[in-house]
């Protein structure tokens, strides 16, 4: 029978690293995507979610079991990444591989991260649109897109209401869609 | 435009399944008649998919596999003591619980500077007095303080010691005839 979230957390904080290897291999994916939505660059992204995890694995001992672990973890993994953000829009020229590069490099296809997608001007016009996003904007709508999650645990991620939650939805769809108006 | 502008936040509530049960009824039926709504559902939908089928697309060509060896080194790693300390500090004493010292030592600090003002005297017996006197010696001068706790007055003298030039005077004058 598969132990559930809080028994691995239980594990975890009574020193059990095999509980918290669970933890990661069942979050490590979605995490990732999480970050990868706002941040747009592989290496950056994986970085980003490796330390998430080593936070996470610091901080788990505190963990009270208050909110479910995957809100814990993502909340951890989404102000990671918008410091992140900030991060590279101070400083313009750290940015390595970004995914607008990797869709440019044609003969690169099996490296295209949006090579299942059969319209590739419509992925360039997303990542784009996605681009353009402030870190806040992107995060809802990556928490909504990825892992269905609902406006309270949103909220409870991104620290505020799921009234708030529902506003910056609708203005990242909105943004989004304009951009899109041609491709959808 | 059928003027279905304003149900656009409740498809996007009822396609993320906020709705409750019998908005979520309204808004099918209606959406089932009304093409406006209908092209805006369909628009949503796209936008999600195709958003949730890049990401996903990225997420499985990582290999996860040096992922955790990654963060198992880091984990392993060993730190310096002062942040262990640090680290072991932040768990005993986590910011919810801690934030209200800050202010509440910063209004304590300004409560006993200040008491002085109101209280004269407060910090210890010799200080209730009605005055004290306190001389200084500068540069040959003395100089002294008289201060009134009552009035708040303080009163500078500027003295010299005519003992000590009494004194001098003696040492330099003539003590006779040198033969």
């Amino acid at each position: 029978m598969e132990l559930t979230d809080w028994e691995l957390v239980q594990q975890c904080q009574a020193g059990e690293m095999s509980a918290f290897q669970e933890l990661v291999s069942r979050y490590q994916q979605k995490v990732y995507m999480v970050i990868l939505g706002m941040l747009r660059n592989r290496e950056d992204a994986l970085e980003v979610a490796q330390e998430t995890f080593f936070r996470a694995y610091r901080k788990i001992s505190g963990f009270q079991g208050g909110s479910s672990f995957y809100t814990w973890i993502y909340r951890i993994a989404v102000n990671l990444a918008i410091d992140a953000q900030r991060r590279q829009k101070r400083n313009p020229l750290d940015f390595r591989e970004t995914m607008d590069d990797l869709l440019e490099s044609q003969d690169e296809a099996a490296r295209d991260p949006f090579a299942d997608l059969h319209d590739k001007e419509l992925r360039e016009k997303l990542v784009s649109a996605i681009n353009d996003l402030t870190p806040e904007h992107k995060a809802v709508i990556v928490l909504r897109t990825i892992e269905g999650l609902s406006y309270k645990d949103i909220g409870e991620i991104l620290g505020c209401s799921e009234g708030t939650v529902m506003s910056r939805l609708h203005y990242a769809r909105k943004k989004l869609q304009d951009k899109l108006s041609a491709f959808l | 435009m059928n003027g279905c502008e304003d149900k656009i936040p409740s498809i996007e509530r009822w396609l993320d399944g906020e709705l409750s049960g019998a908005e979520n009824d309204s808004l099918r039926s209606h959406v089932a008649v009304c093409a406006e709504c209908s092209e805006a559902q369909r628009r949503l939908e796209k936008l999600q998919s195709t958003l949730k089928a890049a990401l996903l697309s990225e997420a499985q060509r990582v290999d996860f596999a040096p992922f955790w060896r990654a963060v198992q080194l880091r984990v392993n790693e060993k730190r310096p003591w002062y942040q262990e300390a640090l680290d072991s500090m932040r768990r005993a004493l986590p910011a919810p619980r801690v934030a209200w010292v800050v202010p509440a030592v910063i209004v304590l600090l300004l409560a006993v500077v200040s008491l002085e003002s109101y209280l004269p005297g407060w910090r210890g017996a010799g200080r209730n007095a009605f005055a004290t006197v306190e001389s200084i010696d500068a540069y040959g001068r003395n100089v002294a303080l008289l201060r009134e706790y009552d009035t708040k007055t303080t009163v500078i003298w500027l003295y010299q010691d005519q003992e000590g030039e009494n004194e001098a005077a003696e040492e330099t004058a003539p003590s006779g005839p040198a033969f």
